[in-house]
């Protein structure tokens, strides 16, 4: 077990933006749902972002971080489910893509052998070895993922940085509340109600010009 | 909120049916058939037989329990079907279950083309869909959910909904939806990430190697009024998701769709 500290600073650098994962480069959607007009302001960003976080792909993700973070997670059953569970090409590449750097990056720090997976998958073979509990690893996970978003917007829709923070800051809530759902619930508790945003995610392939990736 | 008496079925029911089907010298022929309970099953012949698949109590409740099953011998075709819309009604207590297993042999091709399910308000349904192919086979699968009747002028507030599918090739999960409607994200109304404006949603799933290439067809299809539809292909897959205000336009574009991609579509379903 490490101590609680220095793990908690290592949760931090492999969750911030500088760390190589090249988060910035996915939207999850969001730009098209910005284009169409349908998220351009802050409460419009937050109801979105909200809704992902606990319909979506957020939950999903949580719930398969919980589980990639126990002593005896099966990792390539649970690879194949997040793989499997991908709403769409772009969804699949955003979270391979991210994995991968992810574990390439993790790997060269910690001197871990993490193989190429689905992000939620590849960080949680990372994270348990730092002794947190796993609704701290999940919240601050959701909370990155959030702010991914929330930066992608900012970059978008005529919102200033601290507009954009405030959204962040009001998710916080509702991330804590998932990330203990999360670190409990059983994988057949995986589920989305996100439609629209998968419709969205999608939208986005055929989506020109666009500036992410995703 | 009132509910008609005829809605609420208190006795439980139960019921499973199971085909085994064989291709010999190109007809079908059932190898197996068993049902029990309130399950049925028969077999329409054709060029793609069609196996379809009932539930004689007309609806599910709480406390039902459903299992319906086929299968594919190698190199064979089918396509398999419900022969009405299920209807999930308000549950007094405890939630139905449903379960659908197909399996294919090698190089089978196999079509889960249900009618859709239409959820009345209160309803709880965990409805479970397990679809196995192998070596160059292919499975193509629809699924379409309905929030009420528009016509009756229904809202559907109180749900517990879980409704996953799955594909496996080869043993190896390699698509997988899982939908999850409870009454957290109904209470969120019309969210732009959520169900937006719409009460019928849809799904149509190809899935085996080389399935992306279908991508191509599936959005020249796309295009029907009154939904709204996007697809994507990668990988071995290719999924079409639709959502539309009324159940008629999305039943539409699923057809549509279905016929792009060169499918029988089953006899049994209503012009």
């Amino acid at each position: 077990m490490s101590d609680g500290g220095a793990a908690l600073l290592t949760l931090a650098r492999w969750l911030s933006p500088a760390f190589p994962v090249g988060g910035f480069a996915y939207s999850h959607g969001l730009e098209w749902t910005m284009a169409a007009g349908e998220v351009g302001d802050a409460a419009t960003l937050r109801s979105w972002v909200s809704d992902v976080l606990a319909h979506g792909a957020g939950r999903c993700d949580a719930i398969l971080l919980a589980h990639a973070l126990r002593p005896d997670a099966d990792l390539a059953t649970l690879s194949d489910l997040a793989r499997a569970l991908a709403a769409s090409a772009e969804r699949a590449r955003e979270t391979e893509e991210q994995g991968a750097a992810f574990a390439r990056a993790a790997g060269a720090l910690t001197g871990l052998d993490i193989a190429p997976m689905p992000y939620p998958v590849a960080f949680g073979a990372a994270a348990r070895g730092l002794g947190l509990p796993p609704e701290t690893v999940v919240a601050h996970y959701l909370q990155a993922f959030a702010a991914n978003l929330v930066a992608a917007a900012v970059r978008f829709v005529p919102l200033g940085q601290t507009e954009g923070q405030r959204v962040l800051a009001g998710l916080a809530p509702g991330i804590l509340r998932l990330a203990r759902e999360a670190a409990a619930a059983s994988l057949e508790e995986i589920g989305t109600a996100a439609f629209r945003a998968d419709l969205a995610a999608m939208h986005h392939e055929t989506m020109s010009p666009r500036i992410f990736r995703t | 909120m009132l509910h008609p008496p005829e809605f609420v079925r208190p006795q439980r029911s139960h019921g499973a049916a199971a085909v085994d089907l064989a291709t010999a010298s190109g007809a079908a022929r059932v190898e197996r058939l068993a049902q029990s309970g309130c399950a049925r099953a028969f077999l329409v012949a054709g060029a793609v037989p069609e196996v379809v698949f009932g539930n004689t109590a007309g609806g599910l409740t709480g406390g039902d329990a459903l299992r319906y099953a086929l299968a594919l011998g190698p190199f064979a075709e089918a396509v398999a079907t419900t022969q009405t819309a299920e209807r999930a009604y308000r549950a007094a207590a405890g939630e139905a279950r449903v379960t659908v297993s197909l399996s294919a042999g090698d190089g089978a091709r196999i079509a889960w083309l249900p009618q859709e399910t239409i959820l009345f308000d209160g309803a709880a349904l965990s409805r479970r869909t397990r679809v196995a192919i192998s070596g160059a086979g292919r499975a193509l699968l629809t699924e379409t959910v309905v929030l009420g009747r528009a016509a009756m002028g229904e809202t559907v507030r109180r749900l517990a909904f879980a409704d996953r599918r799955e594909v496996r090739l080869d043993g190896r999960l390699v698509w997988a939806e899982a939908l999850r409607l409870g009454p957290d994200a109904l209470a969120r109304g019309a969210q732009p990430a959520l169900l937006g404006s719409a009460r019928a949603v849809a799904t149509v799933a190809l899935v085996g190697r080389g399935a992306e290439d279908a991508v191509g067809p599936v959005r020249q299809a796309i295009g029907e009024e009154g939904v709204e539809a996007a697809a994507s292909g990668w990988d071995g897959r290719c999924v079409l998701r639709i959502v539309g205000q009324d159940a008629l336009p999305v039943r539409r574009q699923v057809r549509r769709v279905l016929t792009a991609l060169g499918a029988a579509l089953p006899r049994v379903w209503q012009a």
